[in-house]
């Protein structure tokens, strides 16, 4: 079962990039980190899945049932949070809480159900005005949560979050997804967090996919490199590269092979018969952020 | 419950501590601190009908036509910005307009609020103003404010008047919901209530005019009462209604 579908949706817009056919699959319970540089078309993609974009063509397809910008029961089903979480500051947490939920026509033990789940019961009667980055953001998650979604969409959620706010927020995804096996659709700039926290990813770039399935399918695709730990890098490099290797010198005692030619046993004995000291020799896994970098061909700004 | 009952209860809980709701009572509290002064302290009384009931009049109709010519649309201007204001301000469209509520719900939720807020400011002022003239009464007794006042009168003027400003009420609604910069909606209020107050005293053109409209309900004896009446509601149904339109089939931040 899949949460989103969509088959060749596509909107763009005078003078930038939209987003152009494209083949989201996001299954039914997962955590889908959906990742691009900016200006790749995450934003326009999460509008078009909330029906705040009008599709210029193409399909989405909610739980099965199609959106539209002028189909929208689907919405139903889902909770959302676009960029900064969106709430009047003058009024309480509880306040903010009861204007949602007087126009879904929910239930009045929905808002104490999100306060808790989001950690603001003791917060509730103070105005959103004094509550801290991390603190707003829960509460945006609290709205969210307000019409019991299957399915939460959430933009940049980490946005101007410190470091403890991210862990919190991170513990309190994972705790839906697990807990009340909620689908997580979440774009985000931190790789490391998604890579922490999704168990499918979809790279968008310049408005198209180029990769969306699990993170061990991206791995598995890409290969991890081989990395050699030795006493003289560069002397190992230029081993290698008479091997018939493409080594890469990270630094003065190491060595990677992106792609290697050989099996690993067959390097690593040449490398011992030609007198070379190998302290370790085995594989490493790429980051989330290597192939990241790799699918849409940016390098990381130093 | 209907979408629209629950958007307004929505609506009135956003409007908490919020200047908009303040202005509801201090709108005519200005106008009617004005007249106690003015007319409480004169030492001199202005020269005015010497019947009782037509004095009566005589003061409510120079109350309500400083009320109509210059606070009403000054107050409807900052009112729909103010309410426009509490979503474009935080962006909470994306909100609003992601939740399954038709969107039109949120747009004719807000119109009604402003029509509500203006009504309640009126009448609150059409209830004030024979206690602010009792109080004149004894400060001042020269006004010639004796007798009992012409309530009946004076709330179907009120009324009236309210009527009229439909026109007036939905095309800054729109403009309000439409632009979401508030210099917008302060901009072409302020230039419609300057031109209303020049175009709103002549005999011919005054009653076509949005902005002078509501005034005419207590100019020249309500010569213009049922014309304003009926074109400011068929307009102001017809404004709404293009508002409605235009506001849910836009793509909001």
């Amino acid at each position: 079962m899949l949460a989103i579908q969509t088959r060749g949706l596509t909107r763009r817009f005078d003078g930038r990039h939209g987003v152009t056919d494209l083949a989201l699959e996001v299954p039914a319970g997962s955590v889908y980190g959906f990742l691009g540089p900016n200006g790749a078309g995450k934003t326009t993609t999460i509008r078009l899945l909330l029906a705040l974009l009008r599709e210029e063509a193409g399909e989405i397809r909610l739980f099965g049932e199609p959106l539209s910008w002028t189909r929208r029961a689907p919405l139903s089903e889902v909770g959302s949070m676009v960029e900064t979480p969106s709430l009047y500051p003058h009024l309480s947490g509880r306040d903010n809480l009861e204007v949602t939920r007087l126009l879904l026509d929910g239930e009045t033990a929905s808002i104490d159900e999100a306060l808790a789940l989001v950690g603001l019961t003791a917060d509730a009667e103070r105005r959103v005005r004094e509550y801290s980055l991390g603190m707003r953001q829960r509460l945006g998650i609290a709205l969210a949560l307000m019409r019991r979604p299957r399915l939460l969409v959430l933009d940049e959620p980490t946005n101007g979050l410190d470091p403890a706010g991210i862990v919190e927020l991170r513990a309190l995804l994972l705790r839906l997804a697990g807990e009340r096996g909620i689908t997580i659709f979440l774009s985000s700039h931190l790789l490391s967090e998604v890579e922490q926290i999704a168990s499918h990813v979809g790279v968008l770039h310049q408005g198209q996919l180029l990769f969306q399935g699990t993170q061990e399918s991206l791995r598995r695709r890409h290969g991890d490199p081989l990395a050699i730990r030795c006493g003289d890098a560069r002397a190992v490099c230029d081993s290698l590269a008479h091997l018939g290797e493409q080594p890469q010198l990270l630094d003065e005692g190491t060595v990677s092979v992106p792609a290697p030619r050989r099996a690993d046993h067959e390097i690593n004995r040449c490398l011992i018969e030609r007198g070379h000291a190998i302290h370790a020799f085995g594989r490493r896994p790429h980051s989330l952020e290597t192939l990241f970098f790799e699918l849409t061909g940016q390098e990381a700004r130093t | 419950m209907s979408a629209l009952v629950r958007a307004l209860r929505a609506e009135r809980i956003k409007l908490r501590h919020t200047l908009a709701a303040w202005m509801v009572p201090l709108a005519p509290g200005v106008i009617l601190l004005l007249s106690l002064v003015q007319l409480g302290f004169a030492h001199v009384p202005p020269p005015g009908p010497t019947d009782p009931m037509e004095a009566w009049k005589h003061f409510c109709q120079g109350m309500f036509t400083l009320w109509l010519f210059l606070m009403l649309p000054l107050f409807i201007t900052l009112q729909a910005a103010l309410l426009a204001g509490l979503e474009h301000g935080h962006h909470q469209w994306k909100h609003l307009l992601a939740l399954p509520v038709p969107r039109r719900t949120h747009f004719m939720a807000k119109l009604c609020m402003l029509m509500a807020m203006v009504a309640a400011s009126t009448l609150l002022l059409a209830v004030a103003t024979p206690l602010v003239g009792w109080v004149i009464m004894q400060l001042n007794p020269a006004q010639g404010l004796t007798g009992s006042p012409p309530w009946a009168w004076l709330v179907s003027r009120a009324l009236a008047s309210i009527v009229a400003a439909g026109a007036l009420m939905a095309l800054q609604g729109w403009v309000a919901l439409r632009w979401q910069s508030f210099t917008v909606a302060v901009s072409v209020g302020t230039a419609g209530m300057v031109s209303g107050f020049l175009i709103g005293q002549s005999d011919r053109l005054g009653h076509w005019f949005p902005w002078s409209m509501p005034v005419q309900v207590f100019l020249r004896d309500g010569v213009h009462l049922w014309f304003v009446l009926v074109a400011g509601l068929v307009a102001g149904v017809a404004i709404a209604g293009f508002a409605l339109w235009d506001c849910s089939r836009r793509e909001y931040d």
